[in-house]
């Protein structure tokens, strides 16, 4: 299993996370598909998503927005490809759209092909047993605009994804307080960060902390 | 006489809106071509309130100063309230001496334009023109002169109503719908949303620059163009022989052409020159038009008297203006006593009106009026047929997602390969469905098919990641439309050969532009993959949306203030731009409002529609 969790932030911060995330391709002159959490204006995030990967020589790129409808040929290729990102977004609207498209299995499936799955932010949450982080803190959540309730996701790691998480009092407070409800360790990363998981093995990338049973851990 | 008092000061006696105040009534062609309209009187029309106001219009307009905020300020809506909520003391209101107020009344007077209608008994122009429309004015800015309507502001003599029951209508009379003089927020609505995203796609239309609204729906929709002279303007006179009025409209058209540097030739040897120089230009702007409406798959219903379209080629009357989402070749609407033309013929009426513009640069020079078809072997026509196919197989790579200069490079160096690629995209997608021509809601139709935006957006995409054709089942699997049945997908052998045809010289245009540009194939086609996934991108609107959308404005519009109507519309018109060079902030998260999300909903409910 390959995967590459990100949290947000720009080229410089992610550098490390990409230059991981391309090594992990092993392979010359790869394709990497583009699920965007929303058609909308997507082509636009297509276009910075080319210019970014573009500087590691990646050249084939497919652009595959799953709130419209779409043809198998081109999912075809897309599950052909090299690795697949999934994008930010709305994680709730993200998740209806990919359940909705019946896309959930082939992921998965994709997974165990040994294709490479990138997420970011949403798209990592995605990664987890259920996008429920997506909904806490109450003071930075998504809203669930599509009032969908099954939140079961990919399912694909043993722990909770945090992105976008600030080294403050008031997410300490709350997370140290919510990984007492939870059996699963929670990975709060600030923007820059992330984690790699390549078959058994998890790496940290940037200033990454976890939450477990009311304790929060510095990593790295 | 204790006129209305417009324009609000401030109290150090400085104008807040000196550009609106200039809007009165007073437009050049009253004076320039007294034979080519009406004037009418008009008073202030009580219980108007702006629903809607196009800031970044009138900011282009110079009507509002660039650094206006986008909010409606009580000064502004008053000013706006005194400027265009007006209505026509007309015929019926002086036969039948009807007082009004004094100090409501316009000190100047406004005209309604004399123009050919078909509708007309009379044919010949006599009695036709706007029949629910008054000229507010024109205003200059930037170099640029504009000029001003309101329809919905009463009725005058040159409507149909009128001249049909030989007589004047009072304005608002509920007996008539079309000939009462009044016009409705709907229609205003629908020119709003249509001609912002079709004006942001680069066709020349009217745009919207206010909605004065009433009681019951009812309202006055203010438009603005740089010049909203139509051929009809023209063709009364011609079919009068009218040779004085006449030229004084081709005089008053050239000199706003000429001082709007809208031509690239500004002086002349002689009249003559002149007129045989505008003649050449409606060819030009007329073919480009009809090749762009066709590829653009927008019905647009021009006829013989040229009333549907402005001289520019630019659209005006939104009414029946549809785009489809697929080329239904075969729509025609059901005009009670016929039908309309269907989007191919669109080109012959746009080169008849040509044709009838060298008609009247010859009436113009030799004062003999010969008939029209002793212009038909005309070099401007021929002029106008291979303009119209240089345009197609421009608009053609454009829409494959071919940057400018490899468009132009493609065009100078390989025309025939373009145009063999045109012939061969052209065949898919005016297949037709085998289910025959039925009745839809306002015509008749035979649906096509093919939905070729898709295979233009997806192609290069495959081909990036297979490095190597598709199968002529795939092709077909990606083309085909909702309205395509079984027997309609057939492989047969004549497909199989046009699928890899197609397939032969997409890749040939690919080669020409790797070699002349030294560029790899990943790149050309990943340029082409990100270009095409905003100019073919899944949602792009039809007519049938355009009306949904107005439905669904409609109902949340009491919620609506006329900055919200602006901001949605503006959102909306953005989203449906689908130009792949415009500027684009990069947002991390770009967020939809719940009804911005509902209007693109529809849009992508009603893609393959009419």
């Amino acid at each position: 299993m390959k995967l590459v969790l990100y949290s947000g932030g720009d080229e410089k911060q992610n550098l490390h996370l990409d230059r991981t995330f391309v090594k992990l391709l092993s392979k010359k002159n790869p394709v990497i598909t583009l699920i965007p959490s929303s058609s909308y204006l997507s082509e636009h995030e297509f276009k910075s998503f080319v210019k970014h990967y573009s500087k590691f020589r990646i050249t084939r790129f497919i652009h595959f927005p799953v709130d419209v409808p779409f043809d198998k040929i081109l999912f075809q290729e897309v599950m052909k490809s090299d690795a697949i990102h999934l994008g930010g977004g709305n994680t709730f609207y993200f998740l209806n759209s990919l359940r909705k498209a019946k896309l959930l299995p082939d992921l998965r499936k994709f997974v165990e092909r040994g294709g490479v799955l990138t997420g970011l932010s949403a798209g990592a949450i995605m990664m987890t047993e259920n996008i429920e982080m997506a909904a806490y803190p109450e003071f930075d959540r998504d809203e669930n605009t599509v009032k969908i309730t099954n939140l079961l996701a990919l399912n694909l790691v043993d722990f909770l994804f945090f992105p976008h998480f600030k080294n403050s009092s008031r997410y300490d407070a709350f997370f140290k307080k919510y990984s007492r409800l939870k059996n699963k360790v929670i990975y709060a990363c600030p923007d820059g960060a992330g984690i790699v998981v390549n078959g058994e093995e998890l790496s940290f990338f940037g200033k990454v902390f976890a939450f477990s049973e009311g304790n929060k851990f510095a990593i790295n | 006489m204790n006129q209305i008092n417009k324009n609000p000061v401030r109290e150090t006696g400085k104008r807040l809106y000196p550009m609106l105040s200039r809007i009165n009534g007073e437009h050049p062609f009253k004076t320039q071509v007294p034979g080519g309209r009406v004037e009418y009187k008009a008073r202030y029309r009580k219980g108007g309130k702006v629903s809607f106001f196009n800031y970044s219009l009138a900011r282009e307009m110079g009507l509002i100063p660039k650094t206006h905020v986008e909010q409606m300020s009580p000064e502004l809506e008053k000013e706006l309230l005194e400027t265009f909520s007006l209505v026509i003391i007309n015929e019926y209101d002086v036969m039948n001496d009807i007082k009004f107020p004094e100090n409501e009344i316009h000190q100047n007077t406004y005209m309604a334009t004399r123009y050919l209608q078909l509708q007309h008994p009379d044919k010949t122009g006599r009695t036709s023109g706007d029949g629910r429309t008054i000229w507010n004015g024109t205003v200059r800015h930037n170099g640029l002169s504009w000029d001003i309507s309101s329809c919905g502001t009463g009725a005058t003599k040159l409507s149909p109503a009128c001249s049909i029951n030989k007589k004047f209508y009072q304005t608002g009379d509920p007996s008539i719908s079309y000939g009462c003089g009044l016009s409705e927020v709907a229609e205003g609505l629908e020119t709003l949303f249509f001609s912002e995203v079709l004006g942001n796609n680069g066709l020349r239309t009217e745009r919207v620059l206010a909605i004065i609204e009433y009681d019951k729906g009812i309202s006055i929709n203010v438009r603005a163009n740089p010049n909203l002279m139509r051929p009809s303007h023209f063709f009364g006179h011609l079919k009068q022989g009218n040779y004085d009025t006449l030229k004084q409209v081709a005089d008053y058209y050239i000199s706003r052409q000429i001082e709007n540097k809208a031509w690239e030739q500004t002086t002349f040897k002689s009249d003559k020159d002149k007129y045989f120089y505008l003649a050449q230009q409606v060819a030009k702007c007329f073919s480009e038009t009809s090749a762009k409406f066709e590829d653009e798959y927008i019905f647009c219903w021009l006829d013989w008297d040229g009333d549907n379209i402005l001289m520019d080629g630019g659209i005006i009357d939104y009414g029946s203006i549809r785009q489809f989402g697929l080329f239904h070749r075969e729509y025609r609407f059901d005009d009670v006593e016929r039908f309309s033309t269907n989007i191919l013929e669109q080109r012959h009426k746009a080169r008849y009106i040509a044709q009838c513009f060298i008609q009247i640069a010859d009436f113009l020079s030799t004062k003999k009026k010969k008939s029209l078809s002793s212009f038909k072997k005309h070099a401007y026509l021929d002029l106008f047929d291979n303009h119209f196919f240089a345009c197609k197989n421009k608009n053609l790579l454009q829409r494959v997602g071919l940057k400018k200069n490899h468009q132009e490079f493609l065009l100078k160096e390989h025309g025939k390969l373009v145009e063999k690629f045109r012939k061969s995209f052209s065949y898919f997608e005016k297949a037709r469905s085998k289910k025959g021509v039925y009745k839809v809601a306002d015509g008749i139709n035979r649906d096509a098919v093919f939905c070729m935006r898709d295979i233009l957006r997806e192609l290069p995409q495959i081909y990036l990641s297979r490095e190597s054709i598709i199968e002529p089942e795939e092709f077909i699997e990606i083309i085909k439309s909702s309205y395509a049945k079984r027997a309609d997908l057939k492989v047969t052998d004549q497909r199989r050969r046009q699928i890899n045809r197609f397939q032969t010289l997409y890749a040939s245009l690919m080669k020409h532009i790797q070699k002349d540009f030294q560029m790899t194939r990943n790149q050309i086609l990943l340029e082409i993959t990100m270009r095409s996934s905003v100019i073919n991108r899944y949602e792009r609107v039809t007519g049938n949306s355009i009306t949904f959308i107005v439905q669904k404005v409609q109902k949340v519009r009491p919620k609506l203030s006329a900055d919200n109507l602006y901001r949605l519309s503006s959102e909306f018109a953005n989203y449906q731009t689908l130009d792949p060079d415009k500027k684009f902030i990069p947002v991390p998260q770009p967020i939809q409002t719940p009804i911005l999300k509902g209007l693109n909903s529809i849009v992508r409910e009603c893609r393959e529609g009419l």
